[in-house]
C-alpha cells in the first residue's frame, strides 16, 4: 500500500491547486504600483562608541591644553579620508562650482560667500570673526579670507559629530573652556541638533532666515513636519550623505543646480503617488511642497522684512522688532507662502559689485521659471524683503563690516564699516551711501505637512483661492480657463 | 428668529472688520504691502450701463419713486418671459404644492383660503412672513385669480386684501396701492452683494414697494434718507445710466442661492459657523446640509471628532462647483441637456445663441427630485445628476462586487452622504406653547439647547427608498422631520388652529391660563416645568381642547405628520464615504437603521407621513420608552436582500434542526452500534480486493468535497457576517463565487464522464420496477436499523459495478438531480443579479432565492455529516474512506440475499 501513498498526495495538491489558483486569479489587485517610501530611507548602522578610543587617545593630556585642530588629527589617524573628503565639499569651500554669469558676458565665477551677499547680515565676507561661529572650519582670520582652508587639521569634526559639550565660539575655533576630549568621547551620526544649529539659526537666530527651517523641528510635532515629527527622520535621511559629500544645494545662495545634486521627494516616493486623478493632472505644473507645505514657520515666527536704516538709534531693543544694530524687522508666524515657477535654479544672483536701479527693488535671487518652461512647476517661497546700504556713488549695494571692534554694530558708523570693507574685501566706496529695497527668495521645502493637511481645491482655485494666477501667467484660475498646455 | 441671525452676522462682520483695522494698525501687512497685488476681478466686464426705472418706466433719479426691476431689466431682458418662467417667482401660486399655499407645520401659520372664516394668515402678511426668504413677483405681485396685487381694494373678508392685527384678533383690510407690490428681485441674485438685511426690514414692515430698492443700499446707487431712499447723483453719467464702474451686475454665485436656501460658506480661511436648526437657513436647518468647501475640522463648529473630520463639508464646493453648475437655467446653452437629440447624434448643435438666451433666459431652474419640493413637479429630475457627470459603474467596479446591482439598489447619496455634520430638526411639537408663543422644538444631533455652543454630534440620516422619475426605485439618505399640531373642523374643512387661538387658549395676560396649568402642573408646585409642557395626558389635552372649544373651535384634535427630507449635498470624496463591506452587510446594518422621530407621543397621536413625497413608506414606526417613536426601514419589503442582515428564520431553525439531528442521530447509531460489536464475538469476514473507484472519480468527488465544504464555510461567513467578524466579508464572497464555479463545472465534467461511461447507470434506480426497489430500501433500511448491530453482512455486496446500495442509489439520485443542482441554479442566479437581474426576478428575487440557497445549504451539511458516517459501515470503519483515497477496497466476498 505504501507504493500509491505519493500518488493520493499528487491528488491532493491537484485538488487543492485546482481551487486554490482560480482564488488567486481572481483576488482582488490594488490598481495600483505600492508606494513604499520607506524602501529608500537610509538604513542607519549602529555607531561605534568612541568614549573609550578618544580616552585612550588623550590618555596623559591635560583638557585644556587641547586644540581643535589635535582632536582633528586624532580623528584622522583612524578615519585618514575624512578631512579630504569634507574639503572637497561646499560646507568647506562656501562655493558652488563655477558657473557662466550672462549678466556678466558669460564671466566664470564660482558663487559663495565670498562674492555673494544677502538681505540679513549681508555679507559674510569680511566679517569672518562672527560668520564663522558657523562654519565648519577652525582658525579663521579677519583679512586673510579662506586661507585656513587648505589645512585639514582646521576640519572642525565635532561641530557636526559631537552629540554633547560643543560649541563654536570667535573664528570658528571652539568656545573658551570647551572641554574637547569630553566631546570628542560624544561623538556619533550628525542628528538634527547638530545641523540644526546652524541651519536653523541662519540669518543670525532662530528662525531668522528660510522660514521653513527653525528650531522647532528639534523635536518637531507631526502636524509640524509629518518626517521629522511622526517618523523622527534626521536630516540625513533625506540628505543623503556618502563620503561627507551631502546631498542638497539651497538655490538662494547658487545659481544652477544639476538636479542630480537636489534632494527631492521622488528619491522616496512615487512620482505621482495620488489616487485622485484630478490631483494627478497637477503633477507637471506644481511642485509637491505647494500643497504639502500650506504653511512655514508654523511654530516659531521668521523674519519677514529687515530695515537696517533705522539701526543706530536708541529705541529700545526687542527681539522680534528693532535691534539698535540691526534696525527693524517683521517676524510672522504660519506664513502663507508666496508662489513662482520654479525650475530648480535662479534666474539671477546677486553679485558684489552687481550695478542696481536703487528705484527699483533689487532681486538678490530670482527664481528661474515661468509658465512657458515645461521644466518648472508652481513652488512656494518665502520671500524676504530688506532695506540695505548700497552706494549712491557705484550704485551697487555695499557689504559693511559689522562684526569686530570697529564693525559697525559696536561704532555704528556706516562710513567706516564701508571702509573697512573696501579694506578687507576690497569693495570700492564712494563715500556716499543710501538704503534701497532688495528681495530675497527662499524655497520652501521643509515643514511637510501630514497629507490630511494639504491643500485642497478650493485653497487656490475659485473665489478665494491663494493664487493669483495672472500673475503666474495664467489668464485666469486655469479649473475654468484651462492649465498651460 | 431672523433678526437674531443678521445680528449674529453683523457682528461677525464687524468682529472682523476691527481684527483687520487692529492687524493695519500694528503694521503686520507691510512686508506683504510688497507681494504683488492681486487683481480685483471686474466682476461684470460685459454688462453695459443701463438706466434706473421706475415702474412707470420714468428713470428714477426724475421721478425719484422706487425701482422697478420688471421696467430696469426690461429694458434689454424679457422680464415678463423671466418671472412667466420661474418656479421660484411662482412658488406654486399657479402650479401649486409651492411655498405659497402649502401649509408647513414648522412655519405653522396656514394661508388662509377665500371663505375661510378665521383669518389666519392673509397674502400681505404671508409676504412679510416669508417675503425676506423670497424673489418677489408671482404671489407678491399677482392675486390667485391672475389680477394685479394692486389693484384689489382693502377687503377685511378677503385674505388677499386683509391682515390679522395681532392686537384685536380682528381682520382688517390690506392696502396694496399704500404698501406696493415686490416685483422679482433681478438683484437678489445679480448683485454680489445685495443687501439682504435692509430688504428684508422693507418687508417685514409691509413696505413691499420699497423692498426692491432697499436691496441696493451699499451699492452706491442709492443711499437710505431718513422718508425712505435717495439715488447717489455720482453713481450716473449725464445720460441718465449707471457709469461703468457702479455696474455690478453677475452671474448668481453661491452666496446669492444661501440667502435663502441654507447655510453655504464661501470665505474659505474663515471658520464656517452653524446656528443649529434655524429656519432662516432652511435646508440646513431641515437636513443639516451645509454647502461649503472648507474642511470640516477647520470649521468652527462645535463638532465632536472634528479634529478628524479631514473632508470637506462638501466634496463638490471644494472642487469648486457652483450651485448653478447642476441647477442650471434650463435654456442656458452651455449647460443645457438635449433632451431631444434623436439617439443618432452624440451632439445637438441646435442650440440658442448666447445673446438670444440673454433676452430670455428660463428662470427655471434644473431641480431635482426631493421629497419636500413639490413645486414644478414637471421639472422634477432636470437637474445633473451625479451619473449626468460621473461614471459610476467604472470608479467602483475595481473594488466593488456586484458594482450594478448596489448601483441599482443604492443612491450615491447612500453611501457618499454617510453622516451629516450639522444638526437637524428633529421635531416641533405645536400642542403646546411657551409662554413666548413658541412650540417644543427638537434638534437632533445636538447635545442640549443652545443650538449655537453646545456640542454636535450629528446624525445618521435614515435610508429610504424612493421612487425616482424614470421609475428606478433607490434607497436615499433622509431625515425626517416630525410635527404635532392641533386642527379644528371649518365650513371649508380641516384647519390647523390659528397661532392666535392656540396662544388665546394657553396664555392669559402673558401667563398660562390657569386652568392650563391646573391641568399640565402634574407635580403640584404651581407652574408648568419644561417636562410638564407636553400634552402627554388624556386631561392635558381635554383642558386645551376645552378652551379650543370655548374660542368656538369645532371638534379641536391633535394631528401629527412626518416629513421626509431628501438629503443631496454634504457629499462625501471616495475617501470618506462608504466602504466598508460590513457597514451595510451586518446584523446591525447601516441599511435598516432606525432614527429616532421624537422623545414622546403627544396623547399617543400616531404621526402620519406625508403623502405627497416619492419615497416608498415600507417601513414601521416603533415606539421606544417613554413614547418615543423610532422609524425602521424594512427593506426587505422594498424588495431588497441585504446579505449578511436579511435572513428567514424559519429556515435557519429548520435547517439547524436538520444538521444537528443528523449528528444526533449518527452519533447515537454509532454509539450503538460500538457497544453492540463490543458485546458480539468477533470473527474475521473473508474479504477481497476490490478496484473499486478509478482516479477520475477520485478526483471528482475529492474536489467536490473541497469545494462544497468551503462553499458551506465561506456562505456561512457571508450569511452571518456578525459571528464571523475575524473573516473579510469581500474576500469570503469572492472565495464563495471561485469555488461555485468549480464544483459547477466540476459537476459537468462528472456528468459528461458517467454519461459517456455508462457509470451514471449505478446512480439510477429502477424506476420500472417501483416495487423492487422499495423492498430493497426496506432491506437496507431493515439492515442499519437491526442487521448492523447484530453483526450481520451487508445485504448488497459493493461491487466496481454496483457501488452503491439502494439506499444510497435513492439518496444520492435525489441529491444529484435535485438538491445539488438546484442549488447551483439559486447560487448562479444570485451571482447573475448583477448582469441580469430580470432573470433573478422571474425566480422571485434575492428575496426568494436567498432563503432557499441557506435552506439547501444547511440540508447539504446534513447530508455531509450522513454521508461521512455511513462510510463507516463499511468491512472496517476506515475502509471505504481509504478506497475513496487509494481506489482499492476491501470487501465482504460472501453475502447473502435475503
Amino acid at each position: 500500500m505504501s507504493k500509491v501513498k505519493p500518488y493520493w498526495l499528487l491528488g491532493l495538491i491537484g485538488i487543492l491547486a485546482v481551487m486554490l489558483v482560480p482564488i488567486i486569479v481572481f483576488w482582488p489587485k490594488s490598481a495600483r504600483a505600492l508606494d513604499d517610501p520607506w524602501a529608500a530611507v537610509p538604513k542607519h548602522p549602529v555607531h561605534v562608541p568612541h568614549n573609550d578610543i578618544i580616552a585612550a587617545r588623550f590618555k596623559e593630556v591635560d583638557p585644556a591644553t587641547v586644540t581643535g585642530p589635535d582632536i582633528t588629527r586624532a580623528c584622522l589617524e583612524c578615519h585618514p579620508k575624512a578631512a579630504e573628503d569634507v574639503m572637497m565639499t561646499s560646507h568647506w569651500t562656501w562655493q558652488g562650482p563655477e558657473v557662466e554669469i550672462p549678466w556678466r558676458n558669460g564671466e566664470k565665477v564660482a558663487i559663495g560667500k565670498f562674492n555673494q551677499i544677502n538681505n540679513f547680515c549681508i555679507s559674510a565676507a569680511g566679517n569672518q570673526r562672527s560668520c564663522t561661529s558657523c562654519h565648519i572650519g577652525y582658525n579663521w582670520t579677519e583679512d586673510n579670507y579662506g586661507a585656513n582652508l587648505n589645512d585639514p587639521a582646521n576640519v572642525d569634526c565635532l561641530v557636526c559629530h559631537a552629540q554633547s559639550g560643543y560649541a563654536k565660539g570667535k573664528y570658528g575655533n571652539p568656545k573658551d573652556g570647551t572641554n574637547l576630549i569630553a566631546a570628542a568621547q560624544s561623538v556619533g551620526a550628525p542628528t538634527r541638533l547638530q545641523c540644526g544649529k546652524c541651519h536653523f539659526n541662519g540669518g543670525g537666530g532662530n528662525g531668522v532666515k528660510h522660514g521653513d527651517l527653525d528650531e522647532s523641528l528639534y523635536y518637531p510635532s507631526e502636524s509640524q513636519d509629518v518626517h521629522m515629527g511622526r517618523n523622527n527622520f534626521v536630516c540625513t535621511d533625506c540628505h543623503v550623505t556618502t563620503n561627507h559629500q551631502i546631498k542638497g544645494r539651497l538655490v538662494a545662495d547658487n545659481l544652477v543646480i544639476d538636479p542630480a545634486e537636489q534632494v527631492s521627494c521622488t528619491q522616496c516616493h512615487n512620482a505621482n503617488p495620488h489616487e485622485d486623478e484630478r490631483i494627478g493632472l497637477h503633477m507637471d505644473s506644481v511642485a509637491c511642497q505647494t500643497c504639502h507645505i500650506p504653511a512655514f514657520a508654523t511654530e516659531d515666527p521668521t523674519k519677514v522684512s529687515w530695515d537696517w536704516s533705522t539701526s543706530g538709534q536708541d529705541l529700545g531693543d526687542d527681539h522680534y522688532k528693532y535691534l539698535k544694530i540691526k534696525g527693524s524687522f517683521v517676524y510672522q508666524k504660519n506664513v502663507q507662502p508666496t508662489y513662482l515657477w520654479f525650475n530648480g535654479s535662479l534666474a539671477y544672483r546677486y553679485l558684489i559689485g552687481d550695478v542696481i536701479d536703487p528705484s527699483q527693488p533689487t532681486y538678490i535671487n530670482k527664481p528661474a521659471g515661468s509658465i512657458e518652461d515645461p521644466q518648472a512647476k508652481i513652488f512656494p517661497f518665502k520671500l524676504h524683503v530688506g532695506k540695505q546700504p548700497y552706494d549712491t556713488g557705484f550704485n551697487y549695494l555695499l557689504a559693511p563690516i559689522t562684526a569686530g571692534p570697529d564693525g559697525y554694530w559696536t561704532t555704528f558708523d556706516w562710513d567706516r564699516a564701508f571702509r573697512l570693507a573696501e579694506e578687507r574685501i576690497g569693495l570700492p566706496y564712494s563715500g556716499s551711501y543710501g538704503f534701497t529695497e532688495t528681495w530675497m527668495y527662499w524655497p520652501i521645502t521643509h515643514m511637510v505637512q501630514p497629507k490630511e493637511n494639504a491643500l485642497r481645491c478650493n485653497d487656490c482655485h475659485g473665489e478665494n483661492g491663494r493664487m493669483d494666477w495672472q500673475a503666474l501667467g495664467y489668464p485666469g484660475d486655469p479649473m475654468q480657463w484651462g492649465g498651460r498646455k | 428668529m431672523k433678526t437674531t441671525v443678521f445680528h449674529r452676522k453683523t457682528l461677525l462682520v464687524t468682529g472682523l472688520a476691527l481684527l483687520a483695522l487692529t492687524a493695519l494698525a500694528l503694521g503686520v501687512s507691510q512686508a506683504l504691502a510688497h507681494r504683488p497685488a492681486v487683481a480685483t476681478p471686474q466682476i461684470s466686464p460685459l454688462h453695459p450701463p443701463f438706466a434706473l426705472l421706475d415702474s412707470e418706466g420714468q428713470n428714477v433719479l426724475q421721478s425719484g419713486r422706487a425701482i422697478s426691476t420688471m421696467q430696469t431689466c426690461g429694458q434689454c431682458h424679457d422680464t415678463a418671459f423671466i418671472e412667466s418662467h420661474s418656479f421660484h417667482a411662482d412658488l406654486g401660486l399657479k402650479t401649486g404644492g409651492g411655498l405659497y399655499g402649502k401649509w408647513d407645520p414648522l412655519t405653522y401659520r396656514y394661508l388662509s383660503q377665500p371663505g375661510d372664516k378665521r383669518l389666519d394668515l392673509s397674502t400681505a402678511e404671508w409676504l412679510m412672513i416669508n417675503g425676506a426668504r423670497i424673489p418677489g413677483g408671482g404671489p407678491a405681485t399677482t392675486s390667485r385669480s391672475g389680477q394685479p396685487l394692486s389693484e384689489i381694494a382693502p377687503n377685511p373678508t378677503n385674505p388677499e386684501a386683509a391682515i390679522l392685527n395681532s392686537a384685536t384678533g380682528q381682520p382688517e383690510g390690506w392696502d396694496w396701492s399704500k404698501s406696493g407690490v415686490m416685483e422679482m428681485n433681478c438683484f437678489l441674485c445679480h448683485l454680489p452683494q445685495p443687501n439682504l438685511s435692509a430688504r428684508a426690514e422693507e418687508i417685514r414692515a409691509g413696505r413691499f414697494g420699497q423692498a426692491n430698492t432697499a436691496t441696493l443700499l451699499g451699492t452706491g446707487w442709492v443711499e437710505r434718507t431718513p422718508s425712505g431712499f435717495a439715488y447717489n447723483p455720482a453713481a450716473f453719467g449725464a445720460d441718465g445710466k449707471l457709469k461703468a464702474e457702479f455696474v455690478r451686475i453677475q452671474d448668481p454665485t453661491n452666496e446669492n442661492c444661501a440667502a435663502c436656501h441654507g447655510e453655504v460658506h464661501v470665505s474659505n480661511p474663515e471658520p464656517l459657523l452653524v446656528s443649529a436648526c434655524d429656519l432662516n437657513y432652511h435646508q440646513t436647518a431641515t437636513t443639516g446640509q451645509v454647502f461649503a468647501g472648507q474642511k470640516i475640522s477647520l470649521s468652527g463648529v462645535n463638532l465632536q471628532g472634528k479634529q478628524n473630520l479631514n473632508r470637506a463639508w462638501d466634496i463638490h464646493a471644494e472642487r469648486g462647483l457652483q450651485c448653478t453648475d447642476c441647477h442650471y437655467s434650463l435654456n442656458n446653452p452651455a449647460h443645457a441637456l438635449s433632451f431631444s437629440a434623436p439617439g443618432h447624434l452624440a451632439y445637438d448643435p441646435r442650440k440658442l445663441e448666447i445673446g438670444e438666451y440673454l433676452l430670455r433666459p428660463d428662470h427655471n431652474f434644473a431641480r431635482g427630485q426631493s421629497a419636500q419640493f413639490t413645486v414644478a413637479p414637471s421639472l422634477k429630475g432636470t437637474m445633473r445628476r451625479c451619473e449626468s457627470c460621473h461614471n459610476a459603474v467604472s470608479t467602483h467596479s475595481d473594488w466593488l462586487p456586484y458594482t450594478s446591482q448596489h448601483m441599482s439598489v443604492l443612491a450615491c447619496e447612500s453611501c457618499h452622504i454617510p453622516q451629516m455634520y450639522a444638526p437637524a430638526i428633529q421635531s416641533y411639537d405645536w400642542t403646546v406653547i411657551s409662554i413666548e408663543g413658541s412650540p417644543t422644538r427638537l434638534c437632533r444631533g445636538l447635545t442640549g439647547d443652545d443650538t449655537v455652543n453646545n456640542l454636535v454630534t450629528g446624525y445618521q440620516p435614515v435610508l429610504m427608498q424612493r421612487t425616482n422619475i424614470d421609475g428606478q426605485k433607490l434607497l436615499a439618505p433622509y431625515n425626517l422631520v416630525t410635527t404635532f399640531y392641533w386642527v379644528y373642523d371649518s365650513a371649508n374643512g380641516p384647519r390647523p388652529v390659528r397661532e392666535i387661538d392656540l396662544k388665546a387658549a394657553y396664555l392669559s395676560n402673558g401667563q398660562y391660563a390657569s386652568e392650563i396649568v391646573a391641568a399640565f402642573d402634574t407635580d403640584k408646585n404651581g407652574q408648568i416645568d419644561p417636562a410638564e409642557l407636553r400634552t402627554d395626558t388624556i386631561e392635558k389635552q381635554a383642558a386645551v381642547a376645552a378652551r379650543l372649544e370655548a374660542l368656538g373651535l369645532e371638534n379641536p384634535r391633535i394631528e401629527g405628520q412626518i416629513q421626509p427630507y431628501s438629503i443631496n449635498h454634504n457629499v462625501a470624496g471616495k475617501g470618506h464615504a462608504i466602504r466598508e463591506c460590513t457597514t451595510c452587510h451586518h446584523e446591525n446594518s447601516r441599511v435598516t437603521a432606525p432614527l429616532q422621530l421624537t422623545t414622546y407621543t403627544p396623547a399617543g397621536v400616531m404621526p402620519q407621513f406625508v403623502g405627497d413625497t416619492n419615497v416608498n413608506l415600507t417601513g414601521e414606526i416603533v415606539s421606544g420608552e417613554n413614547g418615543a417613536l423610532f422609524y425602521q426601514p424594512v427593506t426587505i419589503k422594498d424588495g431588497v436582500y441585504v446579505f449578511g442582515r436579511d435572513r428567514v428564520p424559519w429556515v435557519d431553525w429548520f435547517g439547524a434542526l436538520a444538521f444537528v439531528g443528523t449528528l444526533f442521530g449518527v452519533a447515537g447509531h454509532g454509539t450503538l452500534r460500538y457497544l453492540s460489536w463490543l458485546k458480539r464475538p468477533k470473527h474475521q469476514p473473508v474479504l477481497k480486493s476490490v478496484y473499486m473507484y478509478e482516479a477520475y472519480e477520485r478526483f471528482w468527488h475529492w474536489l467536490q468535497t473541497f469545494s462544497i465544504l468551503f462553499l458551506l464555510l465561506s456562505g456561512l461567513v457571508i450569511h452571518r457576517p456578525d459571528m464571523f467578524g475575524a473573516f473579510s466579508f469581500p474576500h469570503m464572497v469572492l472565495i464563495h463565487n471561485v469555488l461555485a464555479a468549480i464544483l459547477i463545472l466540476n459537476f459537468l465534467f462528472a456528468l459528461f464522464w458517467h454519461v459517456t461511461t455508462g457509470e451514471v447507470r449505478q446512480y439510477i434506480p429502477n424506476f420500472l420496477k417501483p416495487v423492487g426497489i422499495i423492498n430493497d430500501m426496506v432491506v437496507q433500511i431493515k439492515f442499519y436499523t437491526i442487521g448492523i448491530f447484530k453483526g450481520e453482512p451487508h445485504p448488497f455486496e459493493k461491487r466496481r459495478e454496483k457501488k452503491l446500495n439502494p439506499l444510497q442509489q435513492f439518496t444520492y439520485f435525489g441529491l444529484l438531480t435535485v438538491l445539488l443542482p438546484l442549488q447551483m441554479l439559486s447560487g448562479a442566479l444570485m451571482w447573475g443579479v448583477q448582469q441580469w437581474p430580470q432573470i433573478a426576478s422571474w425566480f422571485g428575487g434575492l428575496p426568494f432565492l436567498a432563503p432557499l440557497h441557506s435552506l439547501i445549504a444547511w440540508l447539504l451539511g446534513a447530508f455531509i455529516v450522513g454521508h461521512v458516517y455511513l462510510t463507516t459501515t463499511g468491512a472496517t470503519p476506515l475502509e471505504a474512506m481509504r478506497a475513496m483515497v487509494t481506489g482499492w477496497e476491501e470487501v465482504e466476498s460472501e453475502h447473502h440475499h435475503s
